[in-house]
């Protein structure tokens, strides 16, 4: 797999080292801290998937995955929630996140759903182009 | 707390105005007649009786404020936990998160291949382990609480029903057979997985064996069910060998604040978090019993998720 990964997650330490971790696995790794440098980021690159947390200051999981859908809609987005809160994780869903995981899990549970969203987004791009 | 009496200084009150009523009478009866007396005499042995049992009635509604008070006081404090635990779980769940992911990276980063020969290697790797196993366990415990505050809306997944009741019985199993009490499973092997929510299933199972154990309170058995019902559902049944339920309780039972135990020794709660739990997931929950007879709870969970 050699998607690029965009991960978004105000605990500094977390997102440093789940990129090294998503790193060793071969794929392409960019960590940021805040939902409004993601969409900064998101306008000048092109990401496959983002990893995004629920819970960050400022502008929120839900708000970035709504603007993130309105300047990349192909983009797939993997929620991640510290909070056990299945109502946002739908609501992501209904947003157009591709799935949600809870705090904390294994680093493989979220390779699985990096990887399936990955191969959506791969399909999908196939088919339209 | 302690039981208060509100009309504690005033008991004596009938008594004295019966005396003052009985001195007046003589004067009266001598002045007015002995018809005046022994109307003055009625008035005092009617009012006495009227205070007597104004004075009961008052005791009885302390002793319903006092059952009331302690209600209120448990409310209170389910709500206080589960604004807590809420507030908290986010919290607790980000620092384990970053725990869990450094004993992970570190695992990867000691692969054996650059420790052969080295004799602690085992033992980091053991510690490493250990590490991530406690993370997990806390993260229970934050679910847990949530669960305790029915603050967490139900996070549905593959549930093995038939492993997680095992679990449960191996959990109260060691002192259920202290008092001598058996626990019995029944489950069908043919059982299929149902999508459901672990942590909030253990919780609804565990609080049934522990209250068929409490009914049993010495040598009986209890037995635990599984089957498939219809195509579309499985059925959860927890029978016991105690005392049964009574008639006139048992259309109260999953009420919230409605125990059989006695004050301080339960909360009313369970069955009604019990009753919660599954309804949410889409599923009910019985009971049946008959005096002598002991008492059965059947659960019916579909094997998909419906909103409950």
């Amino acid at each position: 797999m050699n998607a690029k990964i965009l991960l978004v997650d105000d605990e500094e330490r977390f997102r440093t080292t789940l990129g090294k971790m998503l790193k060793a696995q071969g794929l392409e790794v960019t960590a940021l801290g805040s939902g409004r440098e993601a969409l900064t980021e998101l306008g000048e690159k092109d990401y496959d998937v983002v990893v995004l947390d629920m819970r960050m200051p400022d502008l929120d999981g839900i708000a970035t995955l709504t603007e993130i859908k309105k300047i990349a809609p192909q983009i797939e987005v993997i929620l991640l929630t510290g909070h056990a809160s299945l109502d946002a994780a739908v609501e992501a869903m209904r947003l157009g996140g591709y799935d949600y995981l809870l705090k904390p899990c294994p680093v493989e549970d979220l390779l699985a759903k990096i990887e399936s969203a990955y191969e959506r987004k791969v399909t999908r791009e196939g088919k339209s182009g | 707390m302690t039981a208060r009496s509100p009309i504690s200084g005033s008991n004596l009150v009938p008594y004295i105005s019966v005396i003052v009523l009985f001195f007046a009478a003589a004067p009266l009866a001598l002045c007015c007649g002995p018809l005046w007396g022994l109307g003055a005499l009625g008035v005092a042995v009617i009012s006495l009786l009227t205070t007597r049992r104004l004075q009961r009635r008052l005791e009885k509604t302390a002793g319903t404020d006092w059952l009331l008070d302690e209600g209120l006081v448990q409310a209170q404090k389910m709500a206080a936990i589960g604004q807590l635990s809420a507030g908290v779980a986010h919290e607790i769940n980000n620092p384990l998160a970053i725990i869990r992911q450094e004993a992970q990276w570190m695992q990867t980063l000691l692969h054996p291949d650059h420790f052969q020969g080295v004799e602690e290697a085992k033992e980091l790797y053991d510690s490493l382990r250990e590490i991530i196993q406690q993370v997990d366990r806390g993260k229970e415990i934050v679910h847990n609480l949530l669960d305790f505050a029915r603050k967490r809306p139900p996070v549905l997944q593959m549930v093995a029903v038939n492993k997680l009741i095992q679990d449960m019985a191996a959990l109260v199993a060691k002192e259920a057979d202290q008092k001598g009490i058996k626990i019995n499973l029944r489950l069908a092997p043919d059982l299929p997985q149902i999508y459901a929510d672990a942590p909030q299933l253990r919780q609804v199972i565990l609080n049934l064996l522990n209250n068929a154990t409490y009914a049993i309170q010495r040598k009986g058995e209890v037995t635990v069910t599984t089957r498939v019902a219809g195509e579309e559902a499985l059925e959860i049944i927890v029978s016991d060998t105690g005392p049964g339920i009574a008639p006139a309780d048992l259309p109260r039972i999953f009420d919230p604040f409605f125990t059989t135990k006695p004050p301080g020794q339960g909360t009313g709660l369970g069955l009604s978090i019990c009753h919660g739990i599954i309804t949410k997931l889409g599923g009910r929950i019985t009971a049946t019993s008959e005096a002598g007879q002991g008492a059965t709870f059947t659960i019916t969970l579909p094997l998909q998720p419906r909103e409950g």
